[in-house]
């Protein structure tokens, strides 16, 4: 078997079906751990001091808000990452 | 030749994915794993239905902020124990794998007892291999849509029922199938039911041992686990060698030929689609199918079991394997220690905690008639599962007295009680400041108690 080329190596990992399941894998991965951490020390219904938001809600609401956050954070630290691991495309 | 490098031709990174049939295995170990599928997923779907002194035996019950595990209740403040338990489950994992392989993989994966859960259910409706591959490739005539459409019932109602017992971990199952039967459960309560039960129908029904080869980040660090002392299965190249059919009773050496018949059974068994004589690879989860279908072909053929068996790279070089080595005693103390620990510590949990906070504005305050008074915050955490009345006592060097209105708390189950607290003692016997002991006690179980240490301060002289 023929190895592939560089460029040809290139153009499957920047597949966007690709990129996007092994960003949201990996960041779904990291919000699970962060959201079990986090709910443990921090209870959103004793959260400060004075009134809460308005879109402030149960305990359910908030660890479900508080996944999605962490997913949407360690996505963006691993697409950066992907990004950065990759070096700049030439023509 | 020499233009080849002209025409190369570009071969994609990952190859297409190609369906894997596995062919149904019969043996040691298919029962092995029969009996673990049965064991593990009996525990999962029976464990939420049980009851314990009245409530759900086992529910993580995230709204209340409380775990319930058979006669234990875990708060929040225990988190350091789940995360203890988390730590002897990684180290069991690398004790295992260091001793003999992909054991997880291959028996207790979710991953796998639910593929193989899927599996059956595939069988019963499509038959085995070589039916499903006809079917598969055959037209979409009658028979096709009604096996199909079967197959796929059994599929959504098993992964809709893993959905919901799962959710039955979280939210009273009684009071869920109750909601569910009359089609009212709550928005988050169906949302993850959906979830979970579309998550089970895709990773057991279509993606299968892609979620070990691409998705597993165990299946990539395993490896690092491994020495040449650990079990692997494996295929004795040297005793399989050169492979090739023969006719019945001829003897194999005569003919130049090894043990392997080069019947393809170990291929066509493998869930992952791999052909362990190529040597280990990364994608074998060690489910040991090919053990089993090897053996049976090698009794057929009346040659001795074990061309592809358990065994380890120094046995395969002929040098004595030492499955008692320095990486395995090593995990297995930790492994003990920490497991001892962790008994130990859960077992002399105080089912109270206490937390008291100096009064910050005041350092103490000297009364007229000889005394001197510090100010505290005493938190008191009932953990228990009933109310209960408190009382607190202190004691110093000197007799102290506490000056406050109430003297018993009543704290409800899982409720922090604060309460400012006055203590006492005579201004001067002794002189200068010293550390208090405040102890919380329960009023009906003496034994259900909590002690911390506590500044005292007083004028020096």
């Amino acid at each position: 078997m023929p190895p592939a080329t560089r460029a040809e190596r290139f153009r499957q990992l920047t597949r966007p079906a690709r990129v996007a399941g092994i960003v949201g894998w990996a960041s779904f991965l990291a919000a699970a751990l962060a959201t079990m951490l986090c709910f443990a020390f921090v209870d959103p219904q004793a959260l400060g001091v004075g009134d809460p938001p308005s879109w402030w809600g149960p305990r359910m609401r908030m660890y479900a808000i508080g996944f999605f956050f962490f997913w949407f954070v360690g996505a963006m630290a691993a697409g950066l990452a992907w990004l950065l691991a990759h070096p700049t495309r030439r023509r | 030749m020499h233009g080849a490098h002209e025409t190369t031709v570009p071969v994609p990174l990952y190859e297409a994915h190609r369906k894997v049939y596995p062919r149904e295995v019969t043996g040691r170990f298919a029962r092995l794993r029969t009996l673990s599928v049965w064991v593990l997923l009996g525990i999962f779907y029976l464990l939420p239905w049980l009851s314990w002194d009245g409530r759900q035996a086992v529910l993580f019950d995230l709204p209340a902020r409380k775990f319930f595990i058979l006669g234990l209740v875990f708060w929040p403040q225990d988190f350091i124990f789940l995360t203890g338990l988390l730590i002897i489950a990684a180290l069991s994992l690398f004790f295992f794998t260091a001793v003999a392989g992909r054991l997880w993989c291959g028996y207790a994966c979710p991953q796998t007892v639910w593929t193989e859960t899927f599996l059956w259910m595939e069988r019963f409706v499509e038959g085995d291999r070589s039916a499903r591959l006809k079917l598969d490739r055959g037209p979409w005539n009658a028979n096709k849509l009604a096996r199909k459409a079967f197959k796929q019932v059994l599929w959504v109602t098993f992964a809709l029922w893993t959905g919901f017992t799962f959710v039955g971990f979280f939210t009273p199952i009684r009071v869920l199938a109750q909601e569910v039967v009359a089609f009212n459960a709550g928005s988050w309560e169906t949302f993850w039911i959906f979830f979970y039960g579309f998550a089970t129908y895709g990773n057991a029904g279509y993606l299968r041992e892609q979620v070990c080869k691409y998705m597993c980040p165990y299946a990539r660090f395993q490896g690092a686990m491994f020495d040449k002392d650990t079990l692997v299965i494996t295929y004795d190249q040297e005793r399989g060698e050169p492979r090739g059919s023969r006719k019945r009773g001829t003897d194999p050496r005569s003919r130049g030929l090894g043990d392997c018949v080069d019947c393809t059974m170990c291929v066509q068994v493998c869930p992952t689609g791999i052909d362990i004589r190529k040597g280990l690879q990364i994608e074998c989860i060690a489910c040991a199918a090919c053990i089993d279908v090897c053996d049976e072909v090698m009794d057929k053929v009346q040659s001795p079991r074990g061309l592809i068996r358990y065994t380890t790279q120094h046995a395969l070089d002929h040098k004595p394997t030492h499955l008692v080595r320095p990486r395995v005693l090593i995990y297995a103390a930790l492994l003990g220690v920490l497991i001892t620990g962790w008994i130990t510590a859960v077992a002399l949990r105080s089912p109270v905690s206490l937390d008291v906070i100096r009064d910050r504005n005041s350092l103490f305050r000297l009364t007229d008639d000889g005394y001197v008074d510090n100010v505290y915050t005493v938190r008191i955490l009932n953990k228990t599962e009933h109310e209960r009345d408190f009382v607190i006592e202190a004691a110093g060097a000197s007799p102290l007295t506490l000056v406050s209105a109430e003297h018993v708390y009543r704290v409800p189950s899982g409720a922090v009680y604060s309460v400012p607290l006055r203590v006492r003692r005579a201004a001067y016997d002794p002189l200068g400041a010293e550390t208090i002991r405040i102890t919380v006690r329960a009023v009906d179980d003496p034994a259900i108690h909590k002690t911390t240490d506590a500044r005292f301060l007083a004028p020096a002289r």
